[in-house]
């Protein structure tokens, strides 16, 4: 248990490192102002405040003088407090789920993030799904019969898997199975959790590859050299079958490396998932992220990046209680 | 005669690899009766562990095997190609040297002795759970009922060695082939440890192979020692014939070495020198020769076969140590004061410091 609460206070620091550097980053390499308001933030209004000069209007159809619309927007953005205080004022209307308000279309951040990001959440779990749902039979596939003609064919594969660029392989599942032979449709069908897996199908397996191909690897050598261990060759001794001692004596001990690199890609993959959304057309989180980016909608990217650092954050924390769920060993730590 | 349980015959083992091929065992035969107990004795490298995993099908598949082994009138070589399932741990099963390595880290002790029982004999797996709780009782393991739920890394290392021979025992093997059981453990826990698979070989009436390559572990639980060097059997006999009346200097060399308590104290041990051969290239000549005080000129140029009465005393050598024709070759060496072999050899001066 002190186990438990030792790694959630070092994700909770991790999430607030993060924040911090992203919150002050938006805020001090871009002007938040300009950001809001576009060319009329470059209006300037010293002599205005001052009194010397009349506040003008320099956009049409509206009365209201320009450093007025400035005034009030420093004061609904709250940009005149220290960074600091903006960013306690930020965390604190998080915490009660509100992420602000996109500067793009008006609409709340929230709102963006519902619509979103369980599309993604989506792809990106059956992508996991599949990449451990291929690798692990591989791996023990090839670990069994190492070296051999399986195992050869495999390496080759799985060289292959990773050399072919995510694009091209997508746009290969598209054409073959959702064009040509239309098992698959070729655009994201939102009604229905059965039409929703199946538009997810090939996305999924796209993602799912080039990881498949990684977990093989490692989880092949990481086999192998379980299988050399004195307990694999009592289990032999006690005349345990093949299929036994490979899933229930060597997998488990080899399962650190790919659990490990599992923590790892899968944050990459939440934030990553851009090219597969363009190709199979999936409304998702990576479009979405990019357009942010691209129109300085700060409160969007923001939001996006707390929702992928706490994903990761909490993928890592699930690996960590795997390690002791894999090895006893570790649970006294 | 019956039977004998295990009948190994003309056992070659050879692995190839880049340095060339290994010659680990070059034509290993013997016979097993059921309830004896053989002990095999040689240093590292001497092909006594490989034997073992020949026996046990555990060799890896590089290995290229000749010969022929018969347990029980079945032969094993064509088991191990049929895919027998229900032969290894059953009928016959081993227990390794280190109890630190031997047991899966990541499964509870209970859970590891119970699947044999659940595989080979269809126990459910509260019945299997609650016999693992009885082997491991048998075997004296203080709170068995407890010891099922831990895990290995939970128990000290004696313990763990009673779990592995808990294990290996679940069964009612017939033959149990122990490699080195004990090196592994501090000597106090040796002792006991030995004692133990004694009995429990008695109470059974199981066979046992016993290998170690620590004379003093052979002597007084074995029916008969064979001594291997150089992946051959070089002296086989009843283990106090061997002990008090070896026959090849090798085990002659063997048995001056190592401290006896009846000797006066600081007596000067007697090492074997040189170096035990490379195995890639086995010329055909005696392997022990280039160490031997008693080499002529015929050790080298032909391979010894093993001779004297077969079942009684037999050993490999052309010049036996503690007969006449040995006396004889060791007197023209220190003579000369080196082998035909070109080794220097000086009298053994008896209880010199």
């Amino acid at each position: 248990m002190r186990f438990v609460l030792q790694r959630v206070g070092q994700l909770v620091m991790v999430l607030f490192a993060v924040t911090v550097i992203t919150f002050a980053s938006v805020n001090v390499l871009g002007d938040p102002l300009t950001n809001i308001l576009g060319p009329l933030a470059r209006v300037d209004c010293t002599d205005v405040y001052a009194g010397i000069k009349p506040d003008t209007s320099t956009r049409g159809g509206t009365s209201e003088g320009d450093c007025a619309i400035i005034a009030e927007t420093r004061k609904e953005f709250n940009l005149d407090s220290p960074l600091p205080v903006r960013y306690a004022r930020w965390v604190g209307d998080i915490s009660t789920g509100d992420f602000g308000t996109s500067f793009q279309n008006q609409l709340p951040v929230s709102t963006v993030l519902k619509n979103k990001l369980p599309v993604t959440l989506r792809l990106v779990g059956i992508g996991l799904f599949f990449s451990l749902a291929l690798s692990i039979p591989w791996a023990l596939l090839s670990a069994y019969r190492a070296e051999r003609t399986f195992d050869n064919f495999s390496t080759v594969a799985s060289f292959g898997l990773l050399a072919i660029p995510n694009f091209a392989m997508g746009v290969i599942l598209l054409y073959l199975f959702a064009v040509r032979w239309s098992f698959f449709p070729t655009r994201y069908e939102p009604a229905g959790i059965y039409n929703q897996l199946k538009s997810l199908f090939l996305p999924g397996l796209t993602l799912a590859l080039p990881l498949a191909a990684t977990y093989q690897r490692l989880l092949r050598t990481d086999l192998i050299t379980t299988l050399q261990e004195d307990f694999v060759h009592m289990a032999r001794a006690k005349g345990m079958p093949a299929h036994t001692i490979m899933t229930r004596h060597a997998l488990r001990p080899s399962m650190f490396s790919v659990i490990t690199v599992f923590g790892i890609n899968t944050g990459a993959l939440l934030g990553g998932t851009l090219v597969i959304e363009r190709i199979f057309s999936i409304p998702g989180l990576g479009t979405e992220i990019v357009t942010a980016i691209v129109r300085d909608d700060t409160p969007v990217v923001l939001g996006i990046v707390v929702i992928i650092v706490t994903g990761f954050v909490v993928v890592n924390l699930f690996v960590d209680l795997m390690y002791s769920f894999l090895d006893p060993r570790v649970r006294r730590g | 005669m019956a039977e004998p349980l295990l009948s190994v015959k003309d056992l070659c083992v050879r692995f190839p690899t880049e340095r060339g091929v290994v010659q680990a065992v070059n034509g290993v035969s013997f016979d097993l009766e059921q309830g004896a107990t053989l002990g095999i004795v040689g240093e590292s490298g001497s092909g006594k562990s490989v034997t073992a995993k020949t026996l046990m099908n555990l060799l890896p598949r590089s290995a290229e095997v000749d010969g022929s082994v018969v347990f029980d009138g079945r032969d094993v070589r064509a088991l191990a190609k049929s895919h027998e399932n229900h032969f290894w741990g059953v009928q016959m099963t081993m227990v390794f040297q280190d109890p630190m390595t031997s047991l899966n880290p990541v499964k509870r002790c209970g859970e590891q002795i119970a699947e044999t029982l659940r595989y080979h004999l269809g126990h459910k797996k509260k019945q299997a759970i609650a016999e693992a709780v009885e082997l491991l009782g048998q075997v004296g393991v203080p709170e068995p009922a407890k010891r099922v739920r831990q895990y290995p890394h939970e128990l000290s290392g004696g313990l763990r060695q009673r779990v592995v021979i808990a294990m290996a025992l679940a069964c009612q093997p017939r033959l149990l082939i122990a490699d080195e059981p004990t090196t592994a453990v501090d000597v106090t826990v040796q002792k006991l440890l030995l004692d133990l698979l004694d009995d429990l070989r008695r109470d059974r009436g199981m066979s046992m192979i016993l290998i170690t390559h620590d004379l003093g572990v052979a002597r007084g639980r074995c029916d008969e020692v064979a001594v291997m060097y150089a992946g051959r059997i070089v002296e086989r006999a009843g283990t106090e014939t061997l002990f008090t009346d070896s026959r090849h200097p090798y085990t002659d060399a063997l048995l001056r070495s190592i401290p006896r308590i009846d000797q006066p104290s600081h007596t000067r041990l007697d090492p074997i020198p040189g170096r035990p051969p490379d195995m890639t290239g086995l010329l055909p000549r005696c392997a022990y020769a280039p160490r031997c005080r008693y080499a002529q000129a015929d050790c080298l140029t032909a391979i010894p076969e093993l001779g004297g009465i077969v079942g009684l005393h037999s050993f490999a050598c052309f010049h036996p140590a503690n007969t006449e024709r040995g006396e004889a070759a060791l007197t023209a060496n220190l003579d000369a004061g080196e082998t035909a072999a070109g080794l220097r050899i000086h009298p053994i001066v008896e209880g010199a410091h």
